[in-house]
């Protein structure tokens, strides 16, 4: 496979996204920086994903993917979300966001997914998406279950895809060099064995002491987004989701730096090696030439200067939308 | 021959008479050894496509699940089949889309259409895949005549540059042998009427009318055996055999009438001589063949491009005289837009008068429609924006008292098209692990 694309310059960097946005705050976060990104052409959003079957959860999705896609609220959106049946996976922080009322007391967000059916198969959308990308101009940025990434991986046919069209897998998941299981990889560790043991890129892990060195800032959510006049959906989930004042771990936001600007020494890298998921779902890692695998390490040096692109990234405006639009498909390169 | 004999009347009993003639029969009760376990019908597939999207709005049924409210527009005309079929949405064709290759939707979404993959852009070193039909058709097309049937209304040169860089082999073929190697549909009734019947021996126009003034019917030539056979049948089955002789006369009848009307208006033409000037006429022509074709199990796979994707083709037979592509890209606007869904409904017109005659055409206990799948569709949406997701797509008929019609069922959005094509595999016999994009069948429950 070549690239096709026209012109003479590839289009910035598409990522592809999927994260438990039910559970993690930094998957919300991690749309916006990448709408931050976007604003300033050094990437670009080619597909946003859910890591559970959850209803809910792909309405809150589809509320921040329209919010950020420049539609008014209660846009539809194309929304990933894994097969399965939405069932007892609604976390309070989907129910308190959306319950949220408009000054008109009707519902301040609202989405036009009313069923699984108005959403993508996130392994489907995810590869079809990759297929309209230059060959190496795309990562996947993984916040969740690597569910997903696994039916991806076994679609048939999607693997040769996969090395040609991925630069890198990010995985912000799992702890590093060791430490305590983590909730994403402990939900499904087969899928977390399997992913570590089969993805067929250079993938890089983001443990959860990154996110916990470098978290989001409460206090950007209190003064960052006062150009909004309207009601903004990352606020809103962020209150939403713990009570104020907190600062949120965002291993999902390193996750993007890194995948977006992966030269720029905003961390540390570790040696290649190879990372395994234990039967508890605990990471380890083993350094060793031959490993397609490493992981993000915080450099103290850097903090103010990540967190600072953090907090601008994350609270910028919508980026402008111009062309004609061709509904919910798949963002393509041209 | 007796009346019940025990010993059944071979289900590939043809006619048989002098050149090359042969008519197969439809499925008969004498076909079956009297109190014996009856064969069920063999199932059928046939696809029929129409080019340059359709009016989505007026195609859609909105609710989904049982048919309950009024058809939209454009499906109003099959009414009188809600209940043998089931309107499917959100199947996509990711193959169909840019992909990198830039403009060229129509080429790309017919190339795709039943081969499942992106086709090569180029007008010379085409290269598609086999398409879904042809594994159907490699698998049991030794139990019929003809393995399949690729028939089309419109247009079908190979050669040259159809849509912005892609060749007219994917806008004007539907049936691929092999990733190089595509099944150009017949056009003329008459070269489909010889493919049936007779020598398979395509005439020029000139020999063919001069032919025509001493033609006689092709029953003539098989008149002994039908003799022979009618006094070897019961009541039932002489009825029916003299039905479906009928059926092939009034074909005849329809040729002859074409090839006359045809000298009329140009004595000169380059159109293929059996071809009504009438779009209505060559549709009923040859979907009565396909019919023929079905009933006497000659081949249980046909495609049937309708017309080719892109096609200009202007319908004055409804009074709109601008060409169907340049009307699909109508920007909004109420007066093209009106002309889009005139033209998509006068198709599904026309298709109504064909799943009539299937539906009439009993067989064993219940009728060709039952034992067909039917599928008509489009390889995009909304024409004028080049869609391919939530291609217009209706199944049917029962394939066998397998489907349960009736209804709208949607799948999620992305939906390959591929897994319906996997579905259709499976029930035509043919059950296929991969094909295209597919991400494995459709959900079972949903259509069974």
């Amino acid at each position: 496979m070549q690239a096709r694309g026209r012109g003479t310059a590839p289009p910035p960097l598409g990522i592809a996204l999927e994260g438990d946005l039910a559970r993690r705050i930094d998957v919300a976060l991690a749309v916006a920086m990448l709408n931050g990104f976007a604003t300033k052409s050094e990437a670009r959003s080619i597909a946003f994903s859910i890591s559970r079957p959850s209803l809910k959860t792909a309405q809150i999705a589809d509320v921040l993917a329209g919010f950020y896609a420049g539609r008014p609220l209660g846009g539809s959106a194309m929304i990933g979300m894994p097969e399965g049946e939405p069932a007892g996976d609604d976390t309070p922080f989907l129910n308190t966001l959306l319950a949220i009322k408009g000054a008109d007391g009707t519902p301040q967000y609202t989405s036009n997914i009313r069923r699984p059916l108005d959403t993508a198969d996130d392994c489907v959308l995810i590869r079809n998406v990759l297929l309209a990308q230059n060959d190496g101009n795309a990562s996947i940025v993984l916040a969740g279950p690597a569910t997903g990434m696994v039916r991806l991986l076994e679609l048939y046919g999607s693997r040769p895809q996969i090395s040609v069209k991925v630069k890198q897998l990010v995985v912000a998941a799992g702890s590093f060099p060791a430490g305590a299981a983590e909730p994403s990889i402990k939900s499904d560790v087969a899928a977390a064995r399997k992913l570590f043991a089969e993805w067929p890129t250079p993938l890089v892990a983001v443990g959860s002491e990154v996110g916990t060195a470098l978290p989001y800032p409460g206090s950007s959510i209190e003064k960052d987004f006062a150009w909004a006049t309207a009601p903004h959906p990352v606020v809103d989930a962020y209150r939403a989701f713990k009570p104020m004042p907190y600062d949120a771990p965002a291993a999902a936001l390193a996750a993007v730096l890194y995948a977006v600007h992966p030269g720029d020494d905003y961390f540390k890298l570790s040696e290649p090696g190879t990372i395994s998921v234990l039967d508890d779902g605990r990471t380890q890692f083993t350094a060793g030439a031959e490993g397609k695998h490493r992981y993000l390490i915080v450099d103290p040096a850097q903090k103010d200067r990540v967190i600072k692109l953090y907090t601008d990234m994350v609270s910028a405006a919508p980026a402008p939308r111009g062309g004609r639009g061709r509904g919910a498909m798949p963002e393509a390169e041209e | 021959m007796g009346i019940i004999t025990g010993k059944a009347i071979p289900r590939r009993t043809f006619l048989r008479g002098v050149g090359a003639a042969a008519i197969g029969l439809p499925f008969l009760d004498a076909m079956s050894p009297a109190f014996a376990f009856r064969a069920a019908p063999p199932v059928r597939l046939a696809f029929l496509y129409v080019p340059n999207g359709i009016d989505m709005k007026n195609w859609n049924i909105e609710q989904e699940g049982a048919f309950s409210a009024a058809f939209p527009r454009v499906m109003k005309p099959l009414e009188a089949f809600r209940d043998d079929m089931i309107q499917i949405g959100n199947l996509t064709h990711n193959s169909g889309r840019a992909l990198l290759d830039g403009a060229g939707d129509h080429g790309r979404c017919s190339g795709s259409y039943l081969t499942g993959i992106q086709v090569k852009k180029t007008t010379v070193d085409i290269k598609a895949s086999i398409s879904c039909d042809q594994i159907i058709a490699n698998k049991i097309g030794d139990q019929t005549r003809f393995a399949s049937l690729e028939l089309g209304m419109d247009d079908s040169r190979q050669a040259g540059d159809c849509d912005s860089g892609y060749s007219c082999a994917y806008t004007n073929n539907l049936a691929w042998r092999s990733e190089t190697q595509p099944l150009p549909p017949i056009l003329d009734p008459r070269a489909l009427f010889e493919r049936l019947f007779g020598t398979g021996v395509v005439l020029s126009p000139e020999e063919a009318a001069r032919q025509a003034r001493y033609r006689r019917s092709i029953l003539d030539f098989v008149i002994g055996d039908t003799k022979k056979l009618q006094t070897s049948l019961g009541p039932t089955d002489k009825r029916k055999l003299d039905e479906y002789l009928s059926s092939i006369r009034e074909v005849e009848r329809q040729l002859e009438k074409a090839e006359k009307e045809n000298q009329a208006v140009n004595p000169g033409m380059d159109k293929p001589y059996g071809v009504p000037p009438d779009f209505a006429e060559h549709f009923k022509l040859m979907t009565d063949m396909m019919l023929i074709a079905f009933q006497a199990d000659m081949t249980r796979v046909v495609t049937f491009m309708m017309t080719r994707e892109g096609t200009s083709r202007s319908y004055r037979e409804i009074g709109i005289a601008d060409g169907h592509h340049p009307c699909t890209h109508h920007q909004g606007k109420p007066d093209l837009m009106e002309k889009v869904t005139q033209i998509n409904e006068y198709h599904t017109r026309q298709l109504a008068g064909f799943l009539e005659r299937l539906k009439s055409t009993k067989e064993g206990d219940s009728n060709l429609l039952d034992n067909s799948m039917i599928v008509y569709g489009a390889g995009l949406s909304d024409g004028n924006r080049h869609l391919h997701e939530d291609l217009p797509t209706l199944l049917i008929g029962r394939g066998g008292n397998h489907f349960k019609p009736g209804r709208r069922v949607i799948f999620r959005k992305e939906t390959p098209m591929c897994n319906f094509h996997l579905t259709l595999m499976d029930r035509m016999g043919v059950p296929t692990e991969h094909f295209g994009d597919a991400s494995g069948p459709l959900e079972a429950a949903s259509l069974t």
